[in-house]
Order: C-alpha cells, then structure tokens, then sequence
C-alpha cells in the first residue's frame, strides 16, 4: 500500500541557497508525524512547497494519487491538503465563526446568482456551512465557541487565534492536516492542552497529521514517527527515541563535538 | 503641569491649526464662505471655518496614544492645558500672518495673493482693526483650543449626543434652500426656524434644533437598550411586519421627497444617485475585495457609451455632418440595460485580467492608467466611427415609462431610485454570502485566503466583473440624463471622485457609501460656495478621515473603536507572557 503523501527528491532553491535538498518524506494514512530540525532546516520551506505556495525546483508531491507539483494552495486545499501557519494567518476584522466558515469555501459551489437571489439551495448551504464551522469551533471547547463566535480574530488572545486557525484548517475537511508551530507562543500549561488536542484530532476525527515542532514535549507526546531535517535533507528518522538519541541529530542542534563532550 | 509629550503634540498641532487658518484665508474660502449666514447674522460659515483649526487643534493635540501596550487618555487639566496652548498657537500664528500682512502698503500683498482683499482683512480682524484683532485671535484661540480638547475628555453619554446635537444644527443650517420651501409645501410654517432675511436658521430654531437633537440620543443612550431588546424579542411574524414597515416607510419618504423639493434639487438628488451607484460598484472592489482601483471612470464611460450606442444616438463626423455611428441598435432602454451590464462585467474582466498579479500600491497606477487609456479610446480617431471622438454622441433616444421620458430631473430621479435600490440589494446580499467571505478573506491575508482553498485569480476577477456590472449602471443612467456623450466627462477626476466616496463613508459598509455620496455629491450641489472648492474639500476630507477615523465616517465593523482598545490590551496581554515562549530544540539531548 502506498503512502497518503509521497515526497521524493523534493527540491526548492531561493537564490543560492538550497532550502530544502532532496528531502524524501512518506506520511501513511492515519499517522501523527513530527518534523525536526534547527531554524534554517528548510522545515517551513517543506510545508510550502507541499501546499502549492512555492513551486519546487525538482523532485515529486503525489497526494491520495495526485500529483501536487504545479497545483496552486486552492487546489492542494481542495484535494484535501490544509494547514496552519508558522505566524498565525488568521483574517483579522472576520469573526471567529467567519473565519471558520471560510474554511468550508472549496466544499461549497454556490455563487453570485445564487447569493444575490437567495435560492433555497444556497441558503441550505448557507446553513451546513455555519454547522460544520461550528462543528470545528466546538472541538475546542468553550474557548471558541459561544459570544466569542461574533468577536472579530484580531480581539482574539494569542493562543485562541493558534486554535482558531487550526479550527479554519478542520473546517476544509481535509485528509492531511500540517501544523507549523503549533505551540509557538503558548505557555506551558496551554502546550500540555495542545498535545492532547493533536492526539483528539486523529482519534476522533480521523484527520492524518504532520507537525513541525520545537517544542520537545509536543514531539514526544504526539508523535508516531519522527522526521528530523538539517541544511534541507533527512538526517534521521524513526521513533522520538530514536531520533532523539540519533549522534546526527543531536550535532545538528548543538554543533559537532556536543556528543563527546556529553 | 502637563507633560512634555503632551506639550510637544499640542505645539505641533496649534502651529498645524495656524497653518490652515492662513490658507484657508488665501486661498479665499473665509471670504468666500463668510456670505453663507448659518444662525441668523451671529455666525457664518466663514466664521465656522475659521474657528474649526483652532478647535481641532485642540481636540488632536489631546488624542489617546499608546504607551507601551496601554491607550493612554490625558487627565482633564493637563488636556485642557494642551488645548489652551494649541489653541493660543493656532490664533497666534494667524494674529502673527495679519500683522505681516498689515506691514506691506494696502494692495501690494493683493498682487500675489489675489483672495487678500481688504475684506478679507476686514473679516479676519473681526472689523476692530489690527490690533483689537490680534488680542481678539489670541484669545479666542486659546478658549476654542481648550473647548475642543475639554470635549474630549466628556465621558461618551455626554460626548456623543453633543456631537450629534452639533452635528445635525449644522446640517439643518446647511440645507436652508432644501427645507424652508419642503416645509412650505407641507403647509408649515417655516419662519419660526429660518430667518427669511439672513437664509440661516433663526437663533430661537437654532436652539431648539440643537436642544432636541441632543436630547434624543441622550435619550436613547438611556432607553435604546431596552427598546432594542423588545423589538429582538418579538415574535418572528411581528417582526417580520416591523421590519417591513420600517422599509416601506422609508420608501414612501423617498418617494415624497421630489415632489417637496422642487425641480432644481431633485436633479441634485439624481446627481448623487448616479454617483451612488459609481460609489457602491467601487465599493465592491476596494471595499469587499480590497483591490485598489484608480481607473473606476472606464466603467462609468463603458456604462453610458453602451447605452448610447444600443438605444440609439448620432455623432458629428469630422465634415460636420450629423451621421449614425457605425454600429447601433435601436433596443428599447430596458432590454438595452441587462446587454450593458454583460458587456461592462465583461470589460471588467478584460481590465482584471492583465492586473491580477498586482498588490497595493502597484494594482493602483496600472488601473489609473487604464482609466486613461479608456478615455484616450474614447477621444481616438481609431474609434471615431463608434464614440464620435472628441465632438462625443448627441441626441441619445430618452429612455420612457408609458410616455414619462426621464430627461426630466424628478422621473430621472425615481428611475435613479430603482437602480440604486437595485444595487444596495445586490451589495448587501453579496456581502453576506459565500462569494462576499471570499473576498474579505482575500483582502485581509490574499496568502492564507489561497491556502485555505480561495481561488484568488477567480476572485479578483469576479470583484472587477460585479464593481463593472453595478458601476456602470451610473453610465447608463448618465447619457440617458444628458442625452449627448463627450470624453470630457470621462476624466480621472471622475474615478478620484468616486474613490474619496467610498474612503470618506467606510470601506465596505453601505451605509458609508451612502453618506459619503450626500456629503460630497449633495453638500456641493446645495451650496454653491463649495462648488468652486469641490476638490480642495475633497482633499481634506480625505486628509481628516485619514488622520482621524482610516476605518471611515460609518465604517462596516460597528465596534471599530471598542476593538482597537481591546486590541491595546492584547498586546498588553501578549507582553506580559511572552517570556512563557517555549525556544528551540532543548530536548534533544
């Protein structure tokens, strides 16, 4: 059985500099896969070509049996493909409840003809829509949910503006969900709620997920494979055990010699 | 004492205010304005204009600012200390500009500046000669300075019906040619008001215009709350039967209005439909969509070229003689207008196109160039065969109801008052649909909309095809005004116009569009003073609601000022954790 994303040979150069270096990368169907590695590993470079906001400069993407090279965001996102940003990217002035139903935009058809007329199909959408957000809303509790939904993004504190946007993310229904820093910015006590979250996602709503993280808890917390990435290659893979203790790995964060001085 | 901070602010904004004073008396808008009586002969728009700098001044110099993470507000004393300070300035630096002027022989500053007439000087002196005036400026000065900043420091239930009071004295004041002859017509008596020998309102009406307007929203202040909760709470049916009186009412108000008003200002009013209409199809792609278009005039020229073209005109060749363009139809208005509209969302479309890859400031000169480019079409030998050239399309068929032609000012208004209904309509759907999410997820983050599964190339493209459709209906509704076409009427002053409609209303909000078009559309269309300072005005209205209000006079998120405090307070908020920010890599070990 093949991968739900293959990545082969993945290559992306700004300028003189090869952010990402022929990494090869496979997540299987139902899986919560970590992505490691210093800044500068070409993590985040990962996620864009992966997403169609960057085009590759050589290698392959084949998603659930398409090929992603050349698609734009809105296609990769439709194909089943979302995913949050290492700076949250939320649209500010929309309320919580917007933001959310955006996400449902490339499940949806209805357009002008039908928004101006109000036919009865668009407003029947109109209503499945505001339920599924809702439904992404409410994964996360009372947080999101209730007067908050009618507050714009931006009135949001720092850590539900990172929940919302993973709740913009569910609402496209997707297969494979990346996460880019999830916990960046978050207190102890909100990354240890975080950690449990990212296992909900799969358990109860079956989503596929790939993580970049810092945050060592989180890896180990979550993680079933563990990828770790330096200077835009695979250095190691396998377990958190594994990778952790791995002799590259440990170079890589704290410079050669750290193992024998250890 | 005030602090130092606060001094500087309102030494800026006293010498800024003086500044104004001085060229507003140059180039000769006191003069100007000082013919226009608002209460009786104890104030006139001169006069206001010249109180206006030093008030603002005031008023600015004791703006809230943030101070790490919190809104910081002035205490009384020391604002009313900035006032007094920014004011004195402001009447100082115009006491300062009288006696230069006085220093040159009577005449020789005249040579320059033009506007500096010994009546001028006669009005900025208050007529006490120079000295008293200069005490007068000084002083004056100083009490509106510390008058604007004391306003700012009233709680918000004494602040806002005052400014509201003020605010609609004044417009009544301003309207003295539309409601004295509306009341006449309603068989009331206006004289109580509107003094008949001065044009302004009466000191008796002023008062009691201003008492009632501030006692209302004072009272609402008090009582709206709860009169909001019951109408929320009625039963649906009930109201349903609300709402739609509220909405028929307001028909019938707009369908009575004309015939009050007389001839010569329901064609002011179909001025502002037509310019409405230009209003609400930009606002549909700056305000929805956030795309900045400068060349909005080539959808008015498409709109009212079309229109000549499919219900039937002539053009002058370049022999003189009266000939029927190359290509014409002779299609009754109203099946002509649904192929106009096709066609225009098509040409927006065409517009779009080669634009989509543009952002900000660079989508903005490539559309200023394509307004242009429309009207050099329009003017082109190339196209003389079809537009006429320079000479333009003339005797445009009149568009008829069962025998009622529009050229009339009060048809043409009720014709005006269908499309613009129509296009509100369209707006206010769109903007609460799937297509209007869209387009506000573009223009607040174009990358995260893409990533989320946006098309934005299809977005775009559809924000310009809808502002085209709707826009160029006030084309449309142009030739069929004016019966002839020429490219003179197609200028960029046209798109400018539109543009400073939408920004001074509220980007995206309808009720903006809507004020923004009375206020710069009927204000100089009532009062002929502004007429010839039309732009000058529109340059500082977009200057002040630039400075004082970027979301615009009635922006489209109500709360817009709760929310820039709480956004102060996030910041707060986020400073405070973020030593909690967990860094890199320390597990690896």
């Amino acid at each position: 059985m093949s991968a739900l994303l293959e990545i082969r040979g993945l290559v992306k150069r700004f300028g003189g500099l090869n952010a990402v270096d022929g990494v090869d990368l496979d997540v299987e169907a139902g899986e919560i896969l970590s992505v490691i590695g210093p800044n500068g590993a070409g993590k985040t470079t990962l996620f864009n070509v992966t997403t169609g906001l960057y085009p590759p400069d050589g290698g392959s993407i084949v998603f659930d049996g398409h090929n992603l090279v050349g698609l734009k965001p809105n296609q990769v996102c439709s194909l089943g493909i979302s995913r949050t940003f290492q700076t949250v990217r939320l649209f500010p002035n929309m309320t919580v409840l917007e933001n959310a139903m955006v996400g449902q935009h490339c499940r949806t058809r209805s357009g002008v003809v039908g928004a101006v007329l109000r036919l009865p199909h668009t407003r029947a959408e109109e209503q499945s829509v505001r339920g599924r957000a809702r439904d992404a809303l409410s994964f996360f509790g009372s947080r999101l949910a209730g007067y908050r939904e009618d507050q714009p993004a931006m009135a949001l504190s720092y850590a539900n503006r990172r929940r919302l946007e993973i709740a913009r993310a569910m609402a496209t229904a997707p297969k494979l969900i990346l996460l880019d820093e999830p916990t960046a910015g978050m207190n102890p006590k909100e990354t240890e709620e975080m950690i449990s979250l990212i296992g909900k996602l799969r358990e109860e709503r079956g989503f596929t997920i790939v993580v970049i993280e810092h945050d060592m808890r989180l890896v180990k917390g979550v993680s079933d494979r563990v990828v770790a990435l330096d200077y835009g290659r695979n250095i190691a893979e396998g377990t958190f055990e594994q990778v952790s203790t791995d002799v590259r790995v440990i170079e890589a964060y704290l410079g050669k010699g750290a193992v024998k001085a250890g | 004492m005030i602090g130092s901070e606060l001094l500087r602010r309102a030494v800026r904004a006293g010498l800024i205010g003086g500044v104004a004073i001085v060229y507003l008396a140059l180039v000769g808008m006191v003069e100007k304005f000082e013919a226009r009586h608002l209460v009786s002969d104890w104030l006139n728009l001169g006069k206001l204009l010249l109180a206006l700098p030093p008030l603002l001044a005031g008023y600015l110099a004791t703006r809230p600012r943030v101070e790490s993470g919190q809104l910081v507000r002035p205490a009384r004393g020391p604002a009313v200390t900035a006032g007094l300070v920014s004011g004195v300035l402001t009447g100082g630096v115009a006491a300062l500009w009288l006696a230069f002027v006085h220093l040159f022989p009577p005449g020789a500053v005249r040579n320059i500046f033009i506007a500096v007439s010994p009546k001028l000087l006669d009005i900025m002196t208050f007529g006490r000669g120079l000295a008293v005036g200069v005490v007068l400026w000084v002083v004056v000065g100083a009490g509106l300075g510390a008058l604007g900043a004391a306003y700012r420091t009233l709680p918000e239930r004494a602040g806002r019906p005052l400014s509201v009071g003020l605010a609609t004295t004044l417009m009544l004041a301003l309207l003295q040619r539309i409601i004295p002859p509306l009341l006449y017509n309603l068989n009331l008596d206006s004289t109580w008001l509107y003094s008949t020998s001065f044009g302004g309102l009466t000191p008796v009406g002023a008062v009691v215009v201003f008492v009632v307007a501030t006692a209302l929203p004072a009272l609402w202040m008090v009582r709206g709350q709860a009169v909001r909760q019951r109408v929320t709470q009625l039963p649906p049916a009930r109201r349903r039967v609300f709402d739609v009186s509220r909405l028929l009412l307001l028909a019938v108000v707009l369908a009575v209005v004309p015939r009050l008003l007389g001839s010569a200002l329901s064609e002011v009013l179909g001025e502002i439909g037509v310019y409405l209409l230009m209003g609400l199809g930009l606002n549909i792609v700056v305000g929805y969509a956030g795309l900045l278009d400068l060349g909005y005039v080539a959808f008015f020229a498409t709109g009212a070229y079309l229109t000549a073209l499919f219900t039937g005109a002539h053009l002058v060749t370049s022999l003189g003689a009266v000939a029927s363009p190359s290509f014409i139809l002779h299609l009754d208005f109203y099946p002509a207008v649904p192929l106009v509209i096709l066609l225009a969302a098509f040409v927006g479309l065409l517009i779009g196109a080669p634009v989509l890859r543009l952002r900000g400031d660079y989508l903005a000169i490539v559309t200023l160039g394509f307004g242009e480019i429309a009207r050099v079409l329009l003017t082109s030998s190339w196209l003389q065969k079809f537009t006429g050239g320079p000479q333009g399309l003339r005797d445009i068929t009149d568009a008829h109801i069962g025998g009622v032609g529009f050229r009339d000012p009060q048809p043409f208004y009720y014709l005006v008052l269908a499309f613009c209904a129509l296009a509100v309509f369209v707006s206010v759907r769109l903007a609460d649909s799937r297509v209007g999410r869209a387009w506000s997820a573009m223009r607040e983050d174009e990358l995260a909309a893409e990533a989320m599964g946006i098309s934005t190339v299809k977005y775009k493209l559809l924000a310009f095809a809808m502002g085209a459709a709707v826009g160029c209906l006030s084309g449309t509704l142009f030739a069929v005004q004016i019966g002839s076409l020429t490219p003179d009427s197609f200028t960029i002053l046209v798109s400018i116009t539109a543009l400073a409609i939408v920004v001074v209303g509220g980007m995206g909000s309808i009720r903006g569009v809507l004020v923004g078009t009375v206020l710069l559309i009927g204000l100089p269309g009532v009062l002929d003073e502004f007429e010839e300072y039309r732009l000058l005005v529109y340059g500082a209205a977009l200057i002040v609601v630039m400075v004082l209000r970027p979301q615009g006079l009635i922006p489209n998120i109500r709360r817009m000022r709760e929310l820039q405090e709480e956004e102060v307070a996030q910041d707060q908020w986020l400073k405070e954790e973020a030593p909690a920010v967990t860094v890199g890599g320390g597990g690896a070990s």
